[in-house]
């Protein structure tokens, strides 16, 4: 059955590949970015298979066990989200960001390879690690997962990033779409941050895309409008729907303190809001949203919201937030 | 030769090679009943996606091995004294050096971005071109001591040498051009245009540099003094790479978009014969006995076989992601 659906995969890929996507990088004179394009459509791909997946195990999780109902006079706004998942899954808030950041890595790697720097991996730093693919996997995982929930500590820490981070917040109808809801903004500061953690790990191995289906399913699913924990020792493993819409609680808004000093910012492994004192198991689900931002900021398009957190940031930049 | 192999356990083993039994991995997909190849002999291929090399039996075709390598292995070569293979992995920065035999892991060095690497012909350089940092570099060969660094603009990718070794080429892919670098000095002796997108090169001492031009459908020959285009020879869409067969009669273009691999009759440069290659076909080597043209099948995960004097397709055989660099080791 894997070898089957594995089989499936490669062909439509083939396909995509040689009758659309090489002919079209030949035609336009782009085939320096061929092998670029070639990764691309893989990570475009395992994103159409990580939204559907995602859609499978969350819709009816949410259809049968819902936090909140819509009401019949309020109009949705997931729209949005879906948007911003399908922008962001399909690769092209990605793309943007690899058109954008790779000059600069380039330029970087070429300062490192100046300065005698030759980026460690996690193998070279613990030889022993080459015989256990699985566990150095597991530890990038631990590693990555463990500087994401400060970089997510950070914004909510700082005005100017929470401006852009307001965008995230701000959606009241949260759903399992709402994971990929961000500032392009934020998504290259998010490029930045990992490239600055690939400095001192280097980057994790790419063999187990379906490891990484796994953890990006998980994370749609702690956005879910879903009445669902894991139990006092689950929950204590890996962030629940519960635990994560307490941290998108409204009551976390109202001023930067209050913000700065939010919970459960962990991102798939909650023993990071555990050890550094931010974690609260609440007994309640909380209504979601940010009371500080504008109307257009929660309800608008992809644009709107974009344009939004824009204006936000720039307000806070020239201190007139 | 199979006892060889370590076994490697699911998660990794203690196993340094992480190695399988001969026939433990998918077999190979012959086209036709008869044995893949007349010669014995190893097949490495580097799976850039899947940071291992596959080691093929050149006779069956089943994998032999998988050897894990650190991120993303792009090309190998033999060591000046063929007693090794070593492979760049580029986004781990890392050579791996096998046991040309065995596959065996004999060691790993530290080096920032190799993506493509190749020997002077005296033996005493090796010339590295670093795709992902825009620059290139030149090692000594024995103590791998960098002698020599240049930035150069947009994507270096493919590397010649002169046969007096005082020069080598790279194609810079980004640029549409080449250049040429005097390896005791490192300096820059000239820059050139090529046609759109050039990747793999060779020096051909009859006509000069042969420089595959992927975004085009040809070859360019250009003058290795100063990189002036002397004439362009048609192959195929998306010509990538060009290789020498082992009798000199002939140079072999891979063409990525066509799907096709071109002979080209070595003293006239004349497109003699085209032969159907799928799955976009990027490097290749031959086997022992010079009958055989064995491909990577770049999207397919695939390597495929062709039978030289038939121009058939005589196997198509899975192997990792993106498999890219290939090298055929003959046994004796």
């Amino acid at each position: 059955m894997i070898d089957w659906i594995g089989d499936a995969y490669l062909s439509v890929k083939v396909w995509l590949f040689e009758t659309l996507l090489l002919p079209l990088l030949y035609g336009a004179g782009w085939m320096h970015w061929e092998e670029d394009a070639f990764e691309w459509l893989d990570f475009a791909l395992l994103g159409a298979v990580t939204v559907l997946v995602a859609y499978i195990i969350c819709r009816p999780l949410e259809a049968a066990l819902p936090v909140e109902r819509r009401g019949a006079d309020e109009p949705s706004t997931v729209g949005t989200d879906v948007a911003y998942t399908l922008l962001n899954r399909l690769g092209l808030v990605p793309l943007f960001a690899f058109v954008a950041l790779q000059p600069l890595e380039i330029a970087w790697a070429a300062l490192l390879a100046d300065a005698g720097v030759i980026p460690p991996t996690l193998e070279t730093a613990i030889p022993a690690l080459r015989d256990w693919p699985l566990l150095t996997f597991a530890l990038y995982v631990v590693i990555i997962d463990f500087a994401e929930y400060w970089r997510h500590r950070f914004q909510h820490r700082f005005g100017w990033w929470w401006a852009l981070h307001s965008v995230h917040h701000a959606q009241r109808q949260m759903t399992f779409w709402t994971d990929d809801r961000n500032h392009l903004i934020d998504d290259l500061i998010g490029g930045f941050w990992f490239a600055g953690v690939a400095v001192l790990i280097g980057v994790p191995p790419g063999q187990f895309p379906l490891l990484l289906l796994v953890m990006r399913v998980a994370e749609s699913l702690s956005h879910a409008n879903v009445r669902l924990d894991f139990g006092s020792l689950g929950g204590r493993l890996v962030v629940s729907p519960h635990f994560h819409r307490v941290h998108h609680a409204l009551d976390h808004d109202e001023g930067i303190g209050v913000r700065a000093h939010g919970c459960n910012f962990a991102v798939l492994l909650p023993v990071w809001d555990i050890l550094f004192g931010t974690a609260r198991y609440s007994g309640v689900y909380p209504p979601t949203g940010d009371r500080s931002g504008s109307e257009r900021l929660a309800t608008g398009s992809w644009w709107g919201t974009q344009v939004e957190g824009a204006k936000r940031f720039a307000r806070v930049l020239t201190g007139r937030a | 030769m199979v006892q060889s192999f370590p076994r490697r356990s699911f998660l990794g083993g203690s196993a340094a090679l992480a190695a399988l039994p001969a026939g433990a991995q998918a077999p190979a997909v012959p086209l036709s009943a008869r044995p893949l190849s007349e010669s014995r002999g190893l097949v490495y291929v580097l799976n850039s996606r899947d940071a291992t090399v596959s080691v093929l039996d050149a006779v069956t075709g089943a994998e032999r091995a998988k050897v894990p390598t650190l991120r993303e292995p792009h090309h190998l070569v033999y060591t000046p004294d063929r007693r090794e293979i070593v492979l760049g992995d580029s986004a781990g920065n890392e050579f791996q050096f096998l046991e040309p035999a065995t596959g065996a892991v004999t060691r790993r060095l530290r080096i920032s971005n190799p993506y493509h690497l190749l020997y002077s012909p005296d033996r005493t350089m090796l010339a590295v071109a670093s795709l992902r940092r825009d620059q290139i570099d030149i090692y000594d060969a024995a103590s791998f001591e960098l002698r020599h660094r240049l930035a150069v603009p947009d994507m270096p990718s493919h590397i010649a040498w002169t046969p007096d070794s005082r020069v080598a080429f790279f194609t810079l892919q980004g640029n549409n051009s080449l250049a040429a670098v005097e390896a005791a000095t490192g300096r820059l002796l000239w820059k050139a245009r090529t046609g759109k997108t050039p990747a793999g090169i060779v020096f051909d001492a009859r006509h000069g540099l042969l420089v595959a031009n992927m975004g085009e459908d040809n070859v360019t020959v250009q003058a290795p003094e100063d990189g002036r285009i002397l004439r362009t020879v048609r192959t195929g869409a998306g010509a990538h790479n060009v290789f020498p067969s082992p009798d000199g009669l002939f140079h072999y273009v891979s063409n990525r978009v066509a799907n096709t691999i071109t002979a080209l009759d070595a003293p006239s440069l004349a497109a003699v014969r085209t032969l159907r290659a799928p799955g976009a076909p990027d490097c290749l080597d031959f086997s022992a006995d010079g009958r055989q043209i064995w491909f990577t099948q770049r999207v397919a995960n695939r390597v495929g076989v062709i039978d030289i004097e038939t121009g058939a397709l005589t196997a198509n055989i899975p192997v990792g992601r993106s498999p890219h660099g290939i090298l055929f080791h003959a046994l004796a």
